[in-house]
């Protein structure tokens, strides 16, 4: 398992990101922000919450990564930062990729079986 | 029951899910398939002490550079055909892996490779509970960036 290593550096910053995601309104703002920059005002909008509220899941979301606020403009928009989610879709592309090779040369074992039933060689059909 | 770090694979095979089973099982048949691609499984690496708290084990050794590495792993549910389940301590804070097999009834049998990994500083129900949701975002997020 070539990527065992970082793997078992990993957990860290997807912990942190997945757990930012956990929250169904943070999940909204990001929603929000990949049609483009907003301040928090733009962002409280749809919300019932105060605007304190919103700058705390921001807080939450930029210390996951997955935001970052722009420090050129007096609003300081919000913008999503892709690099967090792809290390996350990483993780489980990386994941499903493994069990999807494995499982690839588990029919070819599966044929081989077959073949050998056919062909009559008892030892390679296993117990 | 949903968690962090997620995800489920499916798949259909043509075969008993008994004969399913004892390939993710039994050492003759895991040394044929196990290591992931660029690797080998040789068979006297692989440990399986098939019962709850039993020792499943594997070294896979890569092909190309001659290094390793070992899966470390201990059986939670063994009930064959129908279900399999481990842990690797080791990795990720803890990665379960739980395999059903379900028979098709028309000579193939459906199999179910579900994997969480459960960080110790994330297991409150009411973390968990957005997770799912949250990987359906990362699926129409990624298929909103298109390529990239």
């Amino acid at each position: 398992m070539t990527n065992a290593a970082a793997d078992e550096g990993a957990p860290d910053d997807l912990t942190v990101t997945f757990a930012a995601l956990a929250d169904p309104t943070r999940r909204a703002i990001l929603s929000r922000l990949s049609a483009g920059e907003a301040t928090v005002n733009q962002l409280a909008e749809p919300f019932t919450l105060t605007q304190q509220a919103i700058s705390k899941h921001i807080k939450v979301l930029e210390r996951a990564g997955l935001v970052s606020r722009s420090r050129a403009a007096q609003a300081r928009p919000c913008r999503l930062e892709p690099a967090r989610f792809d290390a996350a879709v990483d993780w489980i592309s990386r994941h499903q990729r493994m069990w999807r090779e494995r499982y690839d040369r588990l029919d070819e074992h599966l044929a081989a079986l077959r073949a050998g039933q056919s062909g009559g060689s008892p030892e390679e059909a296993g117990a | 029951m949903t968690k962090p770090g997620e995800f489920s694979y499916r798949r259909v095979h043509r075969a008993s899910a008994e004969l399913l089973f004892d390939c993710m099982t039994q050492p003759q048949h895991l040394t044929s398939f196990w290591g992931p691609d660029g690797t080998t499984a040789p068979i006297e690496g692989i440990t399986v002490d098939l019962r709850p708290g039993g020792a499943f084990e594997t070294v896979m050794l890569n092909v190309a550079d001659g290094s390793s590495y070992t899966m470390r792993a201990v059986y939670l549910e063994v009930r064959r055909p129908d279900r399999l389940v481990w842990t690797e301590p080791g990795v990720e804070g803890g990665m379960t892996t739980t395999i059903t097999f379900t028979d098709l009834g028309d000579g193939s049998t459906e199999v179910v490779t579900h994997q969480t990994n459960v960080p110790p500083s994330y297991r409150d129900p009411a973390a968990r509970s957005g997770f799912e949701t949250s990987l359906r975002r990362f699926g129409e997020y990624v298929a909103g960036l298109g390529s990239g």
